[in-house]
């Protein structure tokens, strides 16, 4: 699992490549914590190269939702694939982040 | 540049000096007060506060000066403003700056009670008050309480600037009469709006409560208090118990387009939908989730499921299914995958037999 950070526009972009699972999800979470400082900038989580999410990267984002929601910061998710959209809309949590 | 007398100088040196004291001051009356507002649960349009500047105070003395003997006579060199939306919350947070508060009564003035019949004009409350205790509590400072409205007048006023030197003939004066009984007028009706709404929500409580669903109109107001009873609880708990999966907490709100959509017009109908249809939204949900280790669920995964499994007994199209995906999600193409999915899903369930795809 490997991500990159960087500043576009004005917003906080992380790239995710490859499954955010149990395993990887501690790394990720470190990783992450850079998105914390948003601050009223967006967040667009890019996950073109997402192959896999399990519970524990579902976590991972609704943990970062709810330190950027009372920052007025908005999370976009870009790039799902149909899979891993399905994931999210099984469990409930497809209207709770914006989809771009 | 403003031309001071000697005794007004002596105020502005004084004044220089105290100002790190007036900026605590005005920071910690701040704080108190956003503080007491939000405990009491007023909603406040917002809290404004500054130290006079410099030169806003040099053009005090030089116009009056000499009626001040000392500093302590300014009485607005800290000044904070509290922007209510209703008018009947000017009296509440009145009453608790009474109580927060040591009020200079002979110096406070209640504006909104000074109005002639003929005048025009639409004013705030102006409190002068001081710490009860403390070493700052010999600096008065100026509070005005006002409604968001009054606030807009005054502002508007200000910029129009017709308490200028030059008089006002009488039509202006006139429109400026008819715009503050107006806005004096609206103050008044959303408060008494306010009042009506509070009532019926209790009425729509109390209706909820006592289980009369059926007399109860499908609303927003509605709508959330019969989400206090928790009426999809149980059906996520069932669902949750497929992977032992913990319910993150959801706004259920967005479903209300949804409901109306499938006419249901009272809280009973929506009742009904539940009961008609939980045993389908399960096993909808468990075709779904059974085959996965996802050990973590939103709240809305039941009624999502009510909803789905609804439309898919009423023989629901794929575009009904989008509809449903679209009214959650917001439209994206993404979302007839969802929909073909679900279809796929449903064509193995005995309830959703009767389906056709478009």
């Amino acid at each position: 699992m490997k991500t990159t950070f960087q500043k576009e526009d004005n917003n906080l972009v992380m790239y995710f490549e490859g499954r955010l699972d149990t395993a990887a999800a501690p790394k990720t979470d470190q990783e992450m914590k850079v998105l914390y400082d948003c601050d009223g900038h967006d967040i667009v989580l890019d996950c073109t190269k997402l192959d896999y999410i399990s519970s524990s990267g579902l976590r991972l984002f609704l943990s970062l939702l709810k330190v950027a929601k009372p920052k007025r910061s908005h999370v976009y998710i870009t790039g799902l694939s149909d899979d891993l959209r399905q994931v999210f809309a099984m469990t409930g949590f497809t209207n709770l982040f914006e989809f771009k | 540049m403003n031309q001071l007398s000697p005794h007004g100088e002596v105020l502005m040196e004084q004044y220089r000096e105290s100002i790190p004291r007036f900026t605590q001051l005005c920071g910690q009356v701040y704080d108190q007060l956003s503080q007491v507002m939000r405990e009491q649960g007023i909603e406040l349009n917002a809290i404004e506060h500054r130290v006079k500047t410099e030169e806003s105070l040099a053009g005090k003395l030089e116009r009056k000066g000499d009626k001040y003997r000392t500093l302590a006579d300014i009485t607005d060199l800290v000044g904070l403003r509290i922007i209510t939306f209703y008018t009947d919350d000017v009296d509440k947070v009145a009453a608790i700056v009474n109580t927060l508060y040591v009020v200079d009564w002979d110096n406070s003035v209640d504006k909104r009670k000074l109005h002639q019949l003929t005048s025009f004009g639409y004013n705030s409350l102006h409190y002068i008050c001081r710490q009860k205790e403390g070493p700052l509590s010999d600096i008065p400072f100026e509070l005005q309480i006002r409604t968001a409205l009054q606030h807009a007048w005054s502002a508007i006023e200000h910029d129009i600037g017709y308490k200028g030197a030059v008089k006002l003939p009488p039509q202006y004066r006139r429109q400026f009469s008819r715009l503050a009984g107006m806005l004096e007028l609206a103050d008044d009706e959303f408060s008494r709006l306010r009042t009506t709404m509070t009532d019926y929500r209790r009425q729509v409580q109390t209706l909820v409560k006592s289980g009369q669903l059926d007399e109860v109109p499908l609303s927003t107001d509605s709508f959330r208090s019969y989400l206090e009873l928790h009426p999809f609880e149980r059906l996520n708990q069932r669902i949750a118990a497929v992977n032992q999966a913990e319910v993150f907490p959801a706004s259920l709100m967005s479903f209300l387009p949804i409901l109306e959509h499938f006419h249901l017009e009272t809280l009973g109908d929506v009742q009904r939908f539940v009961d008609d249809n939980a045993d389908d939204a399960y096993r909808l949900a468990l075709s779904q989730l059974a085959i996965t280790d996802l050990d973590i669920l939103s709240e809305n995964v039941g009624l999502q499921n009510l909803c789905l499994a609804y439309v898919l007994k009423q023989g629901g199209s794929r575009d009904e299914i989008i509809f449903v995906y679209d009214q959650l999600n917001g439209r994206h193409a993404s979302n007839a995958s969802l929909a073909d999915a679900i279809l796929q899903q449903a064509a193995s369930l005995p309830f959703a037999n009767k389906v056709t795809q478009q």
